[in-house]
This record gives C-alpha cells, sequence and structure tokens, in this order.
C-alpha cells in the first residue's frame, strides 16, 4: 500500500492572494471571456471531450452552444462583448470537468482491463 | 539403455497403483443432506439457504416490486429496470459488471413477474463473493445515469415487438387490464407512449419506494447460510423499512377483445379465485389439472385432458385448450385459456368439466423442484410472500389434503363468478361475454 504525506506548504495569506491575481491576469490576457465565452467551451475536442460533451444535461449543452454561436458570430464580424458582459474569472463555472474525469477514468478502466 | 530406462518407469508406475489403491480403501467423504435454512432480519429482510452441494451456486434477491406497484405516471418502469440491470453502480461501472462476471463465468439475469423482480446470479462455487459484490450493487446502489439509459430505449422497442410477436402475452396482458382496476392491471411491459420518456428520476423514485430490506429476500442455493446472513446484514440494509404499500388488486371483471386478423382465436375466459396463502388456492391448483393444464407428453395430443374431451365433441377442427390458473398475493385468477380455428371458437367456448384425481399437481410440482431454477423459484417465492420455506413433502402434504368436495366447489366458484375476458385474433366468430 502506498501511503501519500501531504506537507501543508508554507504559504501566507499573501501568497494565496498574489497567485490569485495572476491567474485573474493571465484568465483576462487569454481573451476569450471578451466573446463572452468559458474555460471549458474552448478546451480542444479530443475523442473524451467529444464523449463528455454528449454526455452533458441538455440545458448546460444548450448553454455551451449558444455561447459558442455568439462568439463565432462576433469573431466573424470582428467585434468583441461590451466590458460589462466579458466573463468574469470569478464566475467561470468549469462545467464540463466532472463528465470528463468520468470519461478518461472508463477509459483507463478499460484499458487496464485490456492489458490484463 | 531402453531396457534399464523402462524397468525404472515400471517402478515408478507400480508405485502409483498401490498409492490409488490405498486411496480407493480410504473412507469416502459423507455428504449429508442438508435442509433449506432460512432467517429472518430485524430489518425485515429474509435470507434462506439450502447448501445442495452442487458445483454451481445461484444467489438470488428477490424484492417484492413487480409491475403492481408501478404507479400511473410511472408505467414502463419495471420493464426498463429489467433492462437497466447491467447499467453503472455506485461501485462498478457497467463495462466492469460486464466483464467480472463474464470472467469468472457467471450470469446475471432479472426476471419480473407482476409482483416480484429477482435478480439471480450464478456462478461456480469458488467465485461466488465477486458476483456477490456486483448482485449487491446492481440491488442497492445503481446510478441510472441519463446517457445509459437513453441507450436503452432500442432494447426497450425490441423486447415490446418480440412480445407483440406472441399472441398468447398479448392475451394474458390484456386479461389482466380487463380483469383488474388498479395494480394487477398493469403491464409487464412498457405501454409504447412511455418508451423514451421513463426518466432516470421515475427509477430511482421506484427503487427507493420499493427496493426496502423489508420487501426482500436474499436466497442461496450452494451457499453458506452464515456467510449469506452476513451479507444481508452488512449489505442490503440501505434502505429499510417497508416502502410504499401496494392497495389491494380489485377485480373487475371486463372484456377485452383484439383483433388482429390471420385464422386462430386465442381466448382466455377467467373468473376470480383464491389469493395464494388461502385454503382454497391448492384446490384451484388441482382444478388446473384435472381439466388439463398441457400435455403431459411432448408433442401428444393432449388425449386425458378433461378440456380437450370436452371440446372435442364439440368441434372436429384443430384447437387448443388448457386451464389457466394464476395465484398473486391478495387475489387469484381462474379460467380457461384456448386457441381455436376462427369459426369454431363460438363452439369451443362452451364446455363442461368433471372431477379425477390430484396426482398429477403433485407429480409437477415435486418435478418443478428438481432442477435448481425450479428450486430456486420456489425457495425464494415462499420466503418473500411468507418469511418461512415449506418442505416438498409439507406441500405435497397439503394437495392430498384436497378434497374432492373443494376442487367441486372451486369449480362452482368460477362457474359462477363474475367473469373477465380477453381475445385476440380473427374475431368474427368468437361471442362476447355476455353470450357465453
Amino acid at each position: 500500500k502506498k501511503y501519500i504525506i501531504v506537507l501543508p506548504s508554507p504559504k501566507t495569506a499573501a501568497t494565496g492572494r498574489l497567485l490569485f491575481t495572476f491567474k485573474k491576469w493571465y484568465y483576462n490576457a487569454c481573451g476569450f471571456n471578451k466573446l463572452g465565452l468559458v474555460r471549458d467551451d474552448t478546451v480542444y475536442e479530443n475523442t473524451d471531450v467529444k464523449e463528455a460533451i454528449r454526455r452533458l444535461p441538455e440545458p448546460v449543452y444548450n448553454d455551451r452552444m449558444f455561447r459558442i454561436r455568439r462568439a463565432l458570430d462576433l469573431s466573424m464580424k470582428h467585434q468583441i462583448l461590451p466590458k460589462d458582459q466579458w466573463t468574469k474569472y470569478e464566475e467561470d463555472v468549469h462545467y464540463l470537468q466532472p463528465y470528463l474525469k468520468e470519461v478518461i477514468r472508463e477509459r483507463k478502466e478499460k484499458e487496464e482491463w485490456q492489458r490484463k | 539403455t531402453p531396457v534399464f530406462l523402462s524397468l525404472f518407469n515400471l517402478k515408478r508406475r507400480l508405485y502409483v497403483t498401490q498409492a490409488a489403491r490405498k486411496a480407493e480403501v480410504a473412507e469416502p467423504f459423507k455428504f449429508p443432506p442438508q435442509e433449506v435454512q432460512v432467517t429472518k432480519l430485524p430489518s425485515g429482510l429474509v435470507i434462506a439457504s439450502l447448501e445442495n452441494y452442487s458445483p454451481a451456486s445461484r444467489i438470488g434477491v428477490l424484492v417484492r416490486a413487480g409491475s403492481r406497484y408501478e404507479t400511473f405516471d410511472s408505467l414502463g418502469v419495471t420493464h426498463l429496470l429489467r433492462l437497466a440491470s447491467g447499467l453503472t453502480t455506485k461501485g462498478a461501472s457497467a463495462f466492469r459488471i460486464c466483464h467480472g462476471i463474464e470472467a469468472v463465468g457467471g450470469c446475471l439475469s432479472v426476471s419480473t413477474t407482476r409482483e416480484t423482480m429477482v435478480y439471480t446470479v450464478d456462478c461456480l462455487r469458488d467465485h461466488i463473493d465477486t458476483v456477490m459484490e456486483y448482485l449487491i450493487n446492481v440491488t442497492t446502489a445503481p446510478e441510472f445515469r441519463p446517457w445509459e439509459v437513453s441507450e436503452l430505449t432500442p432494447r426497450l422497442k425490441v423486447d415490446i415487438a418480440i412480445a407483440q410477436q406472441s399472441p398468447q402475452i398479448g392475451v394474458i396482458e390484456n386479461l389482466h387490464a380487463a380483469a383488474y382496476k388498479n395494480t394487477l392491471s398493469n403491464s409487464l411491459y412498457c405501454p409504447d407512449y412511455m418508451v423514451g420518456k421513463i426518466t432516470p428520476d421515475k427509477m430511482h423514485t421506484f427503487v427507493q419506494n420499493n427496493f426496502t430490506s423489508g420487501r426482500m429476500a436474499l436466497v442461496g442455493l450452494g451457499v453458506d447460510h452464515a456467510v449469506l446472513k452476513q451479507v444481508g446484514e452488512q449489505f442490503l440494509n440501505i434502505r429499510s423499512g417497508t416502502g410504499t404499500i401496494g392497495s389491494k388488486a380489485l377485480f373487475r371483471g371486463g372484456e377485452l377483445r383484439s383483433q388482429t386478423g390471420g385464422s386462430l382465436v386465442h381466448a382466455a375466459v377467467v373468473a376470480e379465485s383464491a389469493a395464494a396463502s388461502s385454503a382454497e388456492a391448492t384446490a384451484f391448483g388441482v382444478l388446473q389439472h384435472v381439466l388439463g393444464a398441457g400435455p403431459h407428453i411432448k408433442r401428444g395430443t393432449n388425449s386425458t385432458s378433461r378440456l380437450s374431451q370436452a371440446i372435442s365433441k364439440a368441434t372436429a377442427q384443430p384447437f387448443d385448450a388448457s386451464a389457466f390458473n394464476a395465484t398473486y398475493s391478495d387475489t387469484g385468477l381462474f379460467g380457461v385459456y384456448t386457441i381455436s380455428q376462427a369459426d369454431s371458437a363460438r363452439d369451443v367456448s362452451h364446455f363442461h368439466y368433471a372431477v379425477l384425481p390430484l396426482t398429477q399437481l403433485k407429480a409437477e410440482y415435486l418435478m418443478s423442484v428438481e432442477n435448481s431454477e425450479g428450486l430456486f423459484d420456489a425457495i425464494g417465492t415462499q420466503a418473500l410472500s411468507e418469511g418461512t420455506y415449506h418442505s416438498p413433502e409439507a406441500i405435497t402434504q397439503r394437495i392430498d389434503a384436497v378434497s374432492s368436495n373443494d376442487v367441486v366447489n372451486a369449480a362452482k366458484k368460477f362457474m359462477s363468478g363474475k367473469k373477465s375476458m380477453a381475445c385476440s385474433g380473427n374475431l368474427v366468430n368468437t361471442p362476447f361475454m355476455d353470450e357465453i
């Protein structure tokens, strides 16, 4: 059996805030929030991601489609959204991650089984 | 040299025969026949097991969650649950259940009656713990993921299409729909309008309300009783209590005709008989065999059946008739099922009866518990409905106790009771219920 020992990192409140500020700056610098997109809308669609998208519940899928369509329309017109409609870093929801994790876990299980 | 080597081998061979002879002389291990052991846990779960020294074991979970417990807005959920036994659960993914059971050479199957759902798993004795884990997962912690449930819809359609090919299934489903106002009128198959509309929420609600330990029985053949008891105490008490109480089945005696064309008519005429726990139930069983419940010789002419003899006087065309007897926990149906040519249907529906010995019913019961599926069914249904098990000797005594008076009374009850009828086929010449 493996024992994983987690040492608490000597993090002060200041370091935490610094990391958060950097992450927020990076998020805004990426620029997709100016088109109204969310991080999981932009993830590259390999087979795993495609399967995870297939499993999304219908309201979540419809919202994703709407955001992508709006972004395509804006990019065609070479425009961006007004500043008050940009997605904020704090409001970004990683909706696809649970489904993606499950898909990857199932694929790994299958591969593990085939190997035996 | 070759001669020297062969001498060597000869010595070794003689040694082996000496050792074999010694083993024969040793006392063979005795396998005393065991009795069925039944325990009822405080949570309401009934555990029954029989050590039959078979190399293959069979374990099952019987739940009082048949189609009679479906609510009006979730008709067909038991059909979908039947198909959903291999879906992902909290402890194992669908892939793992399928390949895990396959790897040990086991088999997981589900069957539903109007009153119970039976999840059975059978495998070699050594691999019991593996398959038991999957069985517990499937019965207590299914997840019903939306995408997996929607993948079941084509299988549902195939099931319904296969059922519609068989006129007998159609007639019996119609018979129950016509005879009862509620509960037992629910079909075993999903109605067409509900295909694709049964959501995982409905399935979860049904499981929450009906798969409680007070309504379950854990039965094992070829398993140790202590092991089963431990499993039952630890794992099968996730939902305790009795769940929603089903309502009493109300007999209404209606009629359903289904014109399908073709040359044959399948018709069933029944009246309400007795509940399974009452004394009359055995009398109805005897009456069923008296009247004729299928030929005793395969591909024979069924000439010993009283019904066949009576009907053959009325018509010369080919026909088949057998007594139909269905007993449920609080009610029962008894009557006659006939298959006849379209134009002789009217003659076939008038018949009379006589009384004969009870040996046929005893033989059929004893033969049905000879093989492991029959024995498993018998132990399971008794454990679930009554909480105990009656040995075949006790059952045969009960059959012996039925007097000819009882049987005549049962027959009178059938003839005078309010009838219900269902027929399908070419109904041009089939009489209505009030014309019989």
